[in-house]
C-alpha cells in the first residue's frame, strides 16, 4: 500500500458508484461488483474526493465537522485514502504528480 | 480473457441480432416472476423437457410479457469444459441496450429495442444438459426482468411461515440450503435455497417464488408469494447470534446478492434505487448459526417491526 502525500489530487474511479444512508455509505466498484460499506469519515471522505481538492484540504475541510485534533485526524486521512487508493475505489486525478 | 473466450471457440462470431435457425415451431408460456415468459423455436422434445422441468408454471402459447427465441447453434462453436470441482459463472458483457451472456454450450443475449426479450443459442437438444441452458438464460431474463418492474432477483433462501418469509442472503457456500432444510425440519417452507424474487408490495415488500433452486431441488406446496418480514445476511460461525444491520450494510448485502445486473453499469442506478428502498423497508439483521441450531424459532423470534 503506497504512502498518499497531503498535496495529492485524488479522485473517485469513473466504475465507483456510491449512496449515502444514515451517515454511512455503500460503494459500489462496477468493474468487479464488489461492495463496500464505510463509516461516516469514510463517507465524507469519498464526498470530498472530487479530483479538484487535495487531501489537504479534504482534512481541513473534515477538521470543521469532526472534533478530533488535527494531527490525528490529518493521519488517519491520509491512510484512509491509501486503503482506498488500494482497494481501487480513489485515484490520482489527471495532473496529479504528487 | 476477452468476453466468451472461456465458453466459445469463435467469440468474435457472437449473433449480432437475434436471428438464426430455430429448434422448431413449438413455444412454451411459463409463469415465472416478472412474466410470463414465451420460450419459443423449441422442439417437440425441448417442449417436453421444459414442461417436465417446470411443471404447472408451463402453459400453451399466449402472448407474453417476455420473449425468449431459441435458436441452433453447432456444437463446435463452444469449448469442451472439464466441470469437475468447477464453479459455473456465466460470462456477461452489458452494453446500454443490450447484454450478450456465454455460458456452457449457450450463447444468448437480452436486448431492449422494443421492451425486454431474449435470444438462446444452444447445440443442446434434449435432455438435462439443454433444461440446464434454457434455465440459465431464464436466470439472467428474470432478473433484468424484475429490475425493470421495480424488484430484483436475490441470491438467497425465501423461508416462509403462515404469514409472511424471510429472505436469507448469502452467496454460495453461505449456507442457505443447510439454513432451509433446518426451516423445513421445524415446519416451515421454502420458496427456494438459491434465488428468490423481491418485488414491491402495498406494505413494505413481497417476497415471490422463483423455480430457480441448489441442492435442495423444487419445493412443491410454498406458497407462490409472501409478505417479506425480514432480511438476514448469514455468517458463518459456531455461536447462535443475532445482530441488527445497519440499512446501508443491508444494501450493500443486498447489492452483492443481486446476480448479472450488480455487474452492469447501465443497471447500478436503477438496482441502487430499488435495494435502497427494499432496505429502508425491511428491517434487516445479520445471523449466525451452528449445525443443529432451531432456526426457524430464531427466526420467528425476530420482531416484525420496520426502520
Amino acid at each position: 500500500m503506497s504512502a498518499i502525500r497531503p498535496a495529492a489530487v485524488l479522485r473517485r474511479p469513473s466504475d465507483v458508484r456510491y449512496r449515502r444512508i444514515e451517515g454511512e455509505a455503500v460503494v459500489l466498484r462496477q468493474s468487479t461488483a464488489e461492495v463496500l460499506v464505510l463509516n461516516e469519515v469514510g463517507a465524507a471522505v469519498l464526498d470530498l474526493a472530487d479530483g479538484r481538492r487535495s487531501v489537504e484540504e479534504w482534512i481541513e475541510a473534515l477538521a470543521d465537522r469532526f472534533e478530533t485534533d488535527r494531527e490525528t485526524l490529518a493521519r488517519d486521512v491520509l491512510e484512509f485514502a491509501a486503503e482506498l487508493a488500494a482497494a481501487g475505489l480513489l485515484e490520482p486525478a489527471p495532473g496529479d504528480e504528487t | 480473457m476477452s468476453f466468451g473466450g472461456q465458453f466459445l471457440r469463435f467469440p468474435d462470431l457472437f449473433p449480432g441480432r437475434p436471428a438464426g435457425e430455430p429448434w422448431g415451431d413449438r413455444a412454451v408460456t411459463l409463469d415465472v416472476a416478472g412474466g410470463p415468459y414465451l420460450v419459443a423455436g423449441i422442439s417437440a422434445v425441448q417442449e417436453a423437457g421444459l414442461r417436465e422441468r417446470f411443471g404447472s408454471l408451463c402453459r400453451g402459447a399466449v402472448d407474453a410479457a417476455v420473449l425468449l427465441r431459441v435458436f441452433r447453434a453447432p456444437a463446435g462453436d463452444f469449448r469442451e469444459i472439464d466441470t469437475r470441482g468447477w464453479e459455473y459463472t456465466l460470462d456477461l458483457d452489458p452494453s446500454p441496450h443490450g447484454l450478450r451472456v456465454a455460458g456452457l454450450r449457450l450463447m444468448a443475449r437480452l436486448d431492449w429495442t422494443a421492451g425486454l426479450s431474449g435470444a438462446l443459442w444452444t447445440c443442446e437438444a434434449a435432455g438435462e444438459e439443454w433444461t440446464g441452458a434454457c434455465e440459465n438464460a431464464l436466470r439472467v431474463l428474470a432478473a433484468y426482468r424484475l429490475l425493470d418492474l421495480g424488484g430484483a432477483v436475490i441470491h438467497s433462501a425465501g423461508i416462509a411461515g403462515e404469514e409472511d418469509g424471510y429472505l436469507l442472503l448469502g452467496p454460495s457456500g453461505a449456507g442457505k440450503t443447510t439454513a432451509s432444510r433446518l426451516c423445513l425440519d421445524e415446519g416451515a417452507t421454502v420458496l427456494s435455497d438459491d434465488l428468490n424474487a423481491v418485488l414491491p408490495g402495498e406494505d413494505g415488500a413481497q417476497m415471490v417464488k422463483l423455480p430457480f433452486t441448489g441442492d435442495l431441488g423444487d419445493r412443491a406446496g410454498a406458497p407462490a408469494s409472501t409478505p417479506l418480514r425480514a432480511l438476514l445476511r448469514l455468517a458463518k460461525g459456531s455461536e447462535e447470534s443475532l445482530r441488527p444491520l445497519s440499512p446501508a450494510a443491508a444494501l450493500a448485502g443486498l447489492v452483492a446478492a443481486a446476480p448479472f445486473v450488480n455487474r452492469d453499469p447501465g443497471r447500478r442506478e436503477a438496482l441502487l434505487d430499488v435495494l435502497e428502498r427494499l432496505a429502508a423497508a425491511v428491517p434487516a439483521w445479520e445471523l449466525t448459526f451452528p449445525l443443529g441450531a432451531r432456526l426457524w424459532s430464531i427466526l420467528r423470534s425476530i420482531p416484525a417491526t420496520r426502520r
